[in-house]
């Protein structure tokens, strides 16, 4: 309905837009003032987690990059959402009986009604 | 190639091989393994005997239980059990037995060191068994009865390792409320017997359009409300996050790409389009006569799936344990199959419509062999470093390289990335729900974005620095490792030919599907 697609293009589209990054590449670093090669330079940015740092606790993950702080600015963002979202989360059986009930009295109030 | 004839085949072999697992198990543990494998193996040659008999045909296959004919001696109506399989049924069988095969041989070194395995392979085939039932039955108590075949397999597999408190908490949660929403279907089962007098879903559908009650409307409410839980629904959920990442992962990748997918969106797609039927209202309200409006139904549909499918990606990018995270995206995925078949009701006799019941057929196989992937690689990389602590796993790439481009591949996949087989079914379901409705088609790009953060996350920690810990990882022996390739293998090749898969198998289905005056002449003939 929105055209035409082959996945082939797209490995195609996929290594022409490597050959395009590696030029690019090429041409920055020739450009370019200079990339520092050693020292703070080096060190990879990943959301503001320093990975040489080590946390009182976490000596087992000391020089270990992790994904936990990838998504720091999602989440952050979102705070109030994930609150919300953990808070109904229980993991009490209870709960999840409620939800059971309530869902099938939707469904039949709707199905009652509109149905 | 005669389906009628090789149909009963896909109940007994697994029947007798679960029954006759205790006896073999004495001959000693590799008689035990190499039996699940024969057995397993056998299903998924019949299964793929029987898809390709139905597809070549585009018939429907018909099995009577007992007799030649359905229909009773003497009068034009059926009283015997049906077993009835079109496209749609022959896809969903194939695609149980090729996971179950898989999940049986990956289990030969996953679960090398438990005990207890004589019941872990009949259990195991028994979940099969019950997922086959339900995908070929014509008949709703029958219907029920391999539902709870299944479920009951599924507890039992879940609270499977009981040394730790988790395995048992979550299947002592997940019974209780699984036996509530089964007493719902059954109540909904008893209320259109008691209604119509029939169990045959054929002949149940000719009885529903010439006289639809408020008791058919009641039993229907108790059906969805039952079956979305079944499916994993959002608000009904919660059970899956507990359940699905305490059972040994070979289960896991069974629960999350098929139970939740047999056991829930097919049957509730069943209900939905062969016994109350978009055809049979569209038809009455026509002329006239009372209705049940499955436009309603369909938008009820589409409600729990834009609820699904952000609240479950969503959980998934916050979760620190793996497992749970694969569960939480599991989902997220059941909300783009329901939003498929929500629009599947609500657009029917359109070409929206049928485009995006195929999507939602589509995306149920493809989930199927994406999230057995990616559960499988979860239980190998817990076999090596006995942690599934996202925080602990940095750097895994590195010592082990074949599971971690094989979960690339899982995760590139679900997210929808081009070429590989997630896309394709995304697409389906993103253009015909765009077309519907746009706010729709926002909706499912949204779940997608927040799926594509939790899998980022995890890909982020397996490419990172190595952490001592995984410095002592290597990748899987081959039992175990095999699988993988094959399930990676697999999602490659189908992503390279989307289009092909979605006009020679997806639509028929979906137009198999829709064609309710097929499935009812298929049992009820010229009667």
């Amino acid at each position: 309905m929105f055209g035409y697609w082959d996945a082939l293009y797209f490995v195609l589209v996929f290594i022409v837009g490597l050959i395009l990054a590696y030029l690019l590449d090429k041409w920055a670093k020739k450009s370019g003032m200079g990339t520092r090669e050693v020292g703070e330079g080096t060190k990879i940015f990943i959301s503001g987690e320093d990975p040489e740092k080590v946390i009182p606790g976490f000596e087992h993950l000391e020089g270990s990059y992790t994904g936990r702080n990838v998504m720091w600015g999602l989440t952050y963002a979102l705070k109030r959402f994930f609150t919300a979202l953990r808070g109904e989360h229980t993991g009490l059986l209870t709960d999840y009986v409620s939800y059971l009930i309530i869902t099938t009295a939707f469904v039949m109030m709707v199905l009652l009604i509109w149905g | 190639m005669n389906g009628e004839a090789i149909l009963p085949y896909l109940i007994i072999i697994p029947l007798f091989g679960a029954f006759s697992m205790p006896i073999v198990s004495l001959i000693g543990r590799k008689a035990r393994e190499a039996w699940a494998v024969i057995i397993s193996g056998a299903t998924l040659a019949v299964a793929s005997a029987l898809f390709y008999s139905v597809w070549e045909d585009r018939g429907i296959i018909v099995y009577t239980l007992g007799a030649k004919s359905p229909l009773g001696q003497g009068v034009s109506f059926p009283i015997r059990i049906v077993w009835e399989v079109d496209l749609f049924g022959a896809i969903m069988v194939l695609m149980v037995a090729l996971v179950s095969f898989l999940a049986v041989v990956y289990s030969l070194g996953y679960m090398k060191h438990d005990t207890g395995l004589d019941k872990y392979y009949t259990l195991i085939i028994v979940l099969e068994l019950g997922m086959l039932g339900i995908a070929i039955t014509g008949d709703l108590f029958n219907f029920y009865v391999f539902l709870e075949i299944m479920s009951i397999a599924s507890y039992a597999l879940v609270a499977f390792r009981n040394d730790t408190w988790e395995g048992i908490e979550a299947g002592i949660k997940y019974m209780f409320v699984g036996s509530i929403a089964s007493s719902f279907i059954l109540l909904g089962i008893a209320l259109l017997y008691g209604q119509y007098g029939t169990l045959t879903m054929s002949y149940l559908a000719v009885k529903l359009a010439q006289n639809p009650t408020v008791t058919a409307k009641v039993a229907l409410a108790l059906f969805i409300a039952g079956l979305l839980f079944k499916s994993g629904a959002s608000p009904v959920h919660m059970w899956l996050a507990d359940a699905h990442p305490a059972a040994p992962s070979s289960i896991s990748a069974m629960l999350s790409g098929l139970v939740i997918k047999v056991g829930g969106v097919y049957a509730l797609a069943r209900l939905l389009f062969s016994i109350y039927s978009p055809l049979a209202y569209k038809a009455l309200r026509a002329y006239g006569y009372p209705y049940i409006n499955m436009n309603t139904v369909g938008w009820a549909i589409i409600i729990f799936a834009c609820l699904t499918l952000i609240i479950g990606n969503a959980m998934a990018v916050i979760q620190t344990d793996m497992k749970r995270l694969l569960a939480y995206s599991s989902v997220g995925q059941i909300g783009y199959i329901l939003l498929g078949l929500g629009i599947g009701l609500a657009a029917y006799g359109s070409h929206t419509g049928e485009v995006a019941l195929a999507g939602a057929i589509y995306h149920t196989f493809n989930h199927a062999l994406m999230k057995a992937l990616l559960f499988l690689i979860a239980g190998v990389v817990i076999h090596e470093l006995g942690t599934r602590d996202l925080n602990e796993l940095s750097g895994l790439a590195k010592t082990m390289p074949k599971t971690t481009f094989a979960f690339l591949i899982g995760a590139a996949a679900i997210i929808g990335m081009p070429p590989l087989n997630g896309f394709a079914s995304k697409w389906l379901i993103y253009e015909s729900s765009a077309i519907f409705n746009p706010i729709l088609g926002a909706i499912a790009i949204i779940g997608t974005a927040f799926c594509t953060a939790a899998y980022v996350r995890v890909l982020y920690t397996f490419f990172g620095r190595p952490s001592e810990r995984v410095m002592k990882a290597k990748d899987p022996e081959a039992s175990m490792l095999w699988p993988i390739i094959i399930l990676a293998v697999a999602i490659v090749i189908m992503g390279l030919f989307p289009w092909q898969i979605s006009e020679k198998v997806m639509l028929p289905a979906a137009k198999a599907l829709e064609d309710q005056l097929a499935y009812i002449s298929a049992v009820l003939g010229g009667a």
